[in-house]
């Protein structure tokens, strides 16, 4: 997305960081990158993702931080905020704003229509592909006035409820526990919540979520995170970057119904 | 990055991040992270902007997304009243348009829409854009949809007209 300009001079800005140390270290490439994101969000409005957007305030906050004397100081409490701080208004949408949240609505209409939640809904919904496509066709709106002849009741299995269920509080409950340890001050040992949570969070959501980019920047915002000592930390990190790009590519949900019908 | 550079950026003059600006270095990206996304809350809430988009972090809350919104397009003229396909070339103007249906985003819409027509050789006097939204009710999840605008854009006379 974005003017073809824009999208060639990121690339370029972006493979500049990558081949030279010194233009990853230097705050006016992250500026650069920052600017030029903004621009892409700005022409293009409002159909960006959210993530493009926590992508600009990353490259800013990268700029700002490599400007400092204690870069990794201030590039750690800085991505502290803006994930906390997005999972706030994450959290705030689905808890308050939204008519259709809590009440379950949302994931049982998602589940049901969204394709890329078509096997997940069947392994894990107990929904066979008669029973999916019996509901979507009970989710088509009619023209006003019109009835079904035959207006058969919508029904979902427990299973399928269960997963609506959990679906939406799972998400509610863990989104507001990152918002809530990355936003309050932790010491010690508290402080481990936060990679609990943040690992937790893109190891679950994305193996379903189909938003990789999301996870991605999550995680490497997690790594600015790690303490200099703490390799294995950022090693779980790394793995759960992995493990994302795995879910991308791997139609696991796919595999696993075809594995249990023919089981 | 290397262990010997590590050590040096993290002991070399460990001040508190506070200093040096470091106050400001720190918040300025949640400041304006939060800027952006009260103001989506503000603009979802008074001016039926989709809560996925916007920079709100609203996504996977509702169901007013772009699976449940949809933009029809038709056109009037002497001997002619019909809906339009959304054109290749207008497709991202219809979603710019389906998911902040604004004067500006709709009028944009309906004039490329009169000038395909008229590059085409077609008669157009009245652009009209709907947009639409799908909702489900509790439980049963009954679906209807509601119009969110209606926009009909005047060709000859460069005027609009909506209605909510």
């Amino acid at each position: 997305m974005g003017h073809w300009s824009v999208r060639a001079m990121t690339l370029v800005l972006a493979g500049l960081t990558l081949v030279f140390p010194r233009v990853l270290r230097a705050p006016a490439a992250w500026y650069g990158l920052a600017l030029l994101i903004s621009i892409r969000i700005i022409a293009d409005w409002p159909v960006p993702d959210n993530h493009i957007y926590l992508l600009a305030y990353w490259c800013l906050a990268l700029a700002l931080a490599l400007g400092a004397r204690d870069a990794d100081r201030v590039l750690m409490r800085s991505s502290c905020l803006l994930i906390g701080f997005a999972f706030l208004m994450a959290f705030v949408w689905k808890a308050a704003l939204s008519p259709d949240y809590l009440d379950g609505r949302f994931f049982q209409v998602t589940l049901i229509t969204d394709p890329r939640f078509e096997n997940a809904t069947k392994l894990l919904g107990g929904l066979t592909a008669q029973q999916l496509d019996q509901s979507r066709q009970h989710l088509q709106p009619l023209p006003e006035g019109a009835e079904l002849l035959d207006d058969s009741e919508f029904d979902e299995p427990q299973a399928f409820k269960r997963l609506a269920s959990v679906s939406t509080w799972g998400l509610l409950i863990v989104e507001g526990l990152i918002a809530f340890v990355f936003l309050v001050p932790l010491r010690g040992r508290g402080v481990a919540l936060r990679h609990i949570f943040l690992l937790l969070f893109c190891v679950v959501t994305y193996a379903f979520a189909p938003v990789a980019g999301f996870g991605w920047l999550l995680l490497t915002m997690g790594v600015a995170l790690c303490e200099p000592g703490h390799r294995w930390l950022r090693s779980g990190y790394v793995a759960a970057w992995c493990l994302v790009l795995l879910y991308d590519e791997v139609p696991w949900s796919w595999l696993m119904v075809k594995w249990l019908a023919k089981a | 990055m290397a262990d010997g550079q590590e050590k040096e950026i993290s002991i070399r003059d460990r001040k508190s991040p506070t200093a040096n600006g470091g106050t400001l270095r720190i918040w300025l990206p949640a400041i304006l992270l939060m800027v952006v996304a009260i103001t989506q809350v503000l603009l979802s809430k008074t001016a039926e902007l989709s809560p996925w988009k916007g920079g709100g972090f609203g996504m996977f809350a509702t169901t007013d997304g772009t699976a449940f919104r949809r933009v029809r397009i038709f056109v009037e003229a002497a001997g002619r009243s019909e809906e339009l396909e959304i054109a290749p070339s207008q497709e991202f103007s219809a979603a710019r348009a389906q998911l902040f249906p604004s004067d500006r985003m709709l009028g944009g819409l309906a004039r490329a829409v009169a000038g395909r027509e008229e590059r085409y050789g077609r008669p157009v006097q009245i652009v009209r854009i709907e947009v639409w939204r799908t909702e489900f009710s509790p439980v049963s999840l009954d679906a209807t949809e509601r119009p969110l605008r209606v926009f009909d854009w005047h060709v000859d006379q460069a005027l609009h007209i909506s209605r909510q």
